[in-house]
């Protein structure tokens, strides 16, 4: 039993990208098993057509929602319907959210130019830095970790989740739209805990090719990161934006 | 200027990630005892060597033939 009384009670991973289909590599052949390899080229291709789909999005700003959508959807179907078919569902998802952020980017640039290549500038920055921190032991992520940023981001995702149900009504929560003090601190606090969560997604990959976890986690992995990423680019530019407003 | 420095990071950043993702982590990193079990969900005992857990083995019970009566 875990000293964490959480734990106990809602077992091991909190997050549910994380907690799926875990076949564990029993007779696993060697090279049917996840490389360290393997998950970062899946990254690269997932990259390669989030890019392809935001010059999509780019030129055809109306494809936005609908992206969107669809990207969110086959965000859900990857996490709770079939992990072990990544494969098949991430390289759309990578697409559809591709052109979602080309469309959104292409929003801010009108009102901002030149934010667009900062926030991804930035975002893959931290995705460098991060990824050093945690190569060489710097940061060192425990259970008390996780369980600090899986709370964290249910927070700010209940948050969002119930601003979104008050702007039906015509209100909202104003503070974390707003270009103020509080609204600049509060967005700074949702990059940290995006940005926190690639180092779960680094240790998880870390931990998938150490111990053998079937291939199609590969994908898995790189999905994994591909959401961490999404959200971090869409959360910096929030920030970006924030701060060109004042 | 603004798009070369933030075009530059990307590349560089992207390079670093292709080159240093696929590096092992550092012992200081993976020789640690709080490292978090994500693949102990589905199959625990796979866990059990990182912990030095020992489970008292037993010898199972015989039952006697006069235990039925």
């Amino acid at each position: 039993m875990s000293k964490h009384s959480a734990l106990n009670t809602f077992g091991r991973s909190g997050n549910p990208a994380f907690t799926r289909n875990f076949n564990l590599a029993g007779a696993i052949a060697q090279e049917e098993r996840m490389t360290l390899d393997g998950a970062v080229n899946k990254t690269v291709i997932l990259l390669t057509l989030c890019f392809a789909g935001s010059f999509i999005g780019w030129n055809a700003p109306a494809l936005t929602l609908p992206a969107l959508i669809i990207g969110t959807i086959l965000s859900f179907v990857t996490i709770f319907r079939s992990p072990a078919k990544a494969g098949a569902t991430a390289p759309f998802y990578a697409a559809f959210q591709g052109v979602a952020l080309g469309g959104i980017t292409v929003f801010a640039e009108a009102q901002y130019p030149g934010i667009g290549i900062q926030a991804i500038g930035l975002t893959f920055g931290i995705l460098a830095s991060l990824l050093f921190c945690y190569k060489t032991g710097i940061i060192k992520p425990t259970e008390n970790f996780r369980l600090m940023i899986f709370s964290a981001t249910m927070g700010i995702g209940l948050l969002y989740l119930v601003s979104f149900v008050m702007s039906f009504f015509g209100s909202g929560i104003g503070f974390i739209h707003s270009n103020g003090l509080f609204g600049i601190g509060f967005s700074l606090f949702v990059v940290g805990i995006a940005a926190l969560n690639l180092v779960l997604d680094f240790d998880f990959i870390e931990e998938g090719a150490e111990q053998g976890l079937p291939k199609h986690m590969e994908w898995y992995g790189a999905f994994s990161l591909m959401v961490t990423l999404v959200w971090l680019y869409i959360e910096i530019l929030r920030l970006l934006m924030k701060l060109r407003s004042r | 200027m603004n798009t070369l420095i933030f075009g530059l990071l990307t590349i560089i950043s992207l390079f670093i990630f292709m080159k240093l993702g696929k590096i092992k982590a550092s012992t200081k990193q993976l020789n640690r005892g709080n490292r978090i079990r994500w693949t102990q969900n589905q199959n625990p005992s796979l866990s059990e060597d990182r912990d030095n857990s020992k489970i008292a083995k037993e010898e199972p019970e015989k039952i006697s033939d006069q235990s039925k009566k």
